[in-house]
């Protein structure tokens, strides 16, 4: 079975990264697939306390600082078969400013785990860090609410995504002048990602195409998390609509996730939710939400996305 | 496919493939007025109201031709001189080895899917 790496973030705190991350854990650990959490939230973990594991040694702090060799010795067992957590650490001041080379080891060490199915929990805001564990996963998840302070966060973590992505191919391809001419059109109206991309092919069509398909290749997926009515779930398709229009970007959107009174509840007790309520609309929305996923990760692996090279 | 927002054709104003039937056609509506309608929240911090307006018209015009046959015929005539059209691929699915074509139920709709989410015990 090919090895899968998800990523579940987005620029808002508190709109339930981790709590989604926790509860598709368990329901792919339950579907006997060897699962194992990574608290990435450098700044604020809390994975542990959804999971009602108390912290404790080792951590991922203790992968970071040489205290234990690998990242796989860094997990520890959970309650749930087929689980397994990587810890946040305490240290936070040390880990949520980590060098850029601990950073790769970390994301090499990932890439290199020897399980499945990695799921990354990663932390709010458009870090650098942040941004390249989601760029790294595939899938990867944005998590947002049906509030407008949610939304706009949205699109803000999307743009620090596709502006990380271009800037990864343009110093890869050493192309240096054009990064300072993106931050200056990309700031200014809703048009202008399509504005940039249509005077870079009037200028040089190869690092245009090249671009472009950079561009096409990242395909985030949307969760509309703590939805009320038919319009919060609607919402969720307009975003990741807007997103494919005026982002440019191939978003798919994944589902709702109806709101729960007992999610609150289930947190005080340190039961996770999932085990708690598995028959309820919230737990069958991530059920219905892996399978969605997986169904279209293997469509998309057969057919690669049709590129057409924009006209100049 | 990059095109700007003004030249996007009535189909992909309404998210909707070439062949949709009439009831995907009103779904696309729908949900292009839930995108696009006044005071929408997807689009907040991205879209200026200017701009909201001038596609919220354009979407009106793609449903008054497309819901009608005779106008759409003409419509679908004008875009095929344009340029070529292929309609979607069949998907397939790796892990029973078949095309999702005749084995696969039909997919719900939208509005049926939305429903769903909410009853407690289906």
């Amino acid at each position: 079975m090919d090895k899968r790496i998800w990523a579940i973030g987005g620029g808002k705190g508190g709109t339930g990264k981790s709590f989604i991350a926790a509860n598709l854990g368990l329901h792919l650990a339950s579907l006997d697939r060897e699962v194992v959490l990574i608290d990435a939230d450098l700044g604020a973990p809390n994975l542990h306390t959804l999971l009602g594991i108390k912290p404790a040694h080792p951590d991922l702090g203790d992968f970071l600082t040489g205290a234990v060799p690998t990242l796989e010795a860094a997990a520890v067992e959970t309650p749930y078969r087929n689980l397994r957590l990587v810890k946040g650490t305490e240290n936070i001041l040390f880990v949520a400013n980590i060098a850029h080379y601990r950073k790769l080891r970390l994301l090499r060490q990932i890439r290199q785990f020897p399980t499945p199915n990695v799921i990354l929990d990663l932390g709010t805001g458009s870090s650098f860090n942040t941004l390249d564990f989601f760029l790294s996963a595939n899938p990867g998840i944005v998590v947002t609410t049906p509030e407008p302070t949610a939304i706009e966060n949205t699109y803000l973590f999307l743009k620090s995504c596709i502006m990380r992505v271009l800037k990864l191919y343009m110093d890869h391809y050493k192309i240096k002048d054009l990064h300072q001419k993106m931050l200056d059109q990309i700031e200014k109206n809703s048009q202008s990602l399509y504005g940039f991309f249509k005077s870079l092919m009037e200028t040089d069509r190869t690092y245009g195409t090249i671009l472009y398909r950079a561009l096409r290749g990242f395909r985030p997926c949307l969760v509309m998390n703590r939805t009320r009515n038919e319009e919060d779930v609607l919402l969720g398709r307009s975003v990741a609509d807007v997103a494919r229009k005026y982002l440019l970007i191939d978003m798919k959107y994944l589902g709702a996730i109806p709101y729960d009174e007992d999610v609150p509840a289930s947190l005080r007790s340190l039961r996770p939710y999932y085990v708690e309520h598995r028959g309820s609309p919230a737990a069958r929305a991530v059920r219905q939400m892996s399978e969605e996923l997986a169904y279209s990760i293997e469509f998309t692996l057969r057919t690669p996305p049709e590129i057409r090279l924009p006209d100049a | 496919m990059l095109k700007r927002i003004e030249d996007w054709n009535y189909y992909e104003l309404l998210s909707v493939e070439r062949t949709a039937s009439q009831d995907e056609i009103w779904e696309g509506y729908q949900a292009a007025l839930a995108t696009y309608g006044d005071g929408s929240l997807a689009l907040y911090g991205l879209v200026s109201e200017a701009e909201r307006a001038a596609i919220l018209g354009r979407i009106q015009e793609a449903f008054q031709t497309l819901r009608d046959p005779d106008k759409r015929g003409e419509y679908d005539l004008a875009l095929l001189r344009h340029a070529p059209y292929f309609p979607p691929k069949a998907a397939f699915r790796k892990s029973v080895g078949k095309l999702e074509i005749g084995e696969a139920p039909p997919r719900k709709t939208l509005w049926a899917r939305i429903k769903r989410l909410f009853v407690k015990n289906p």
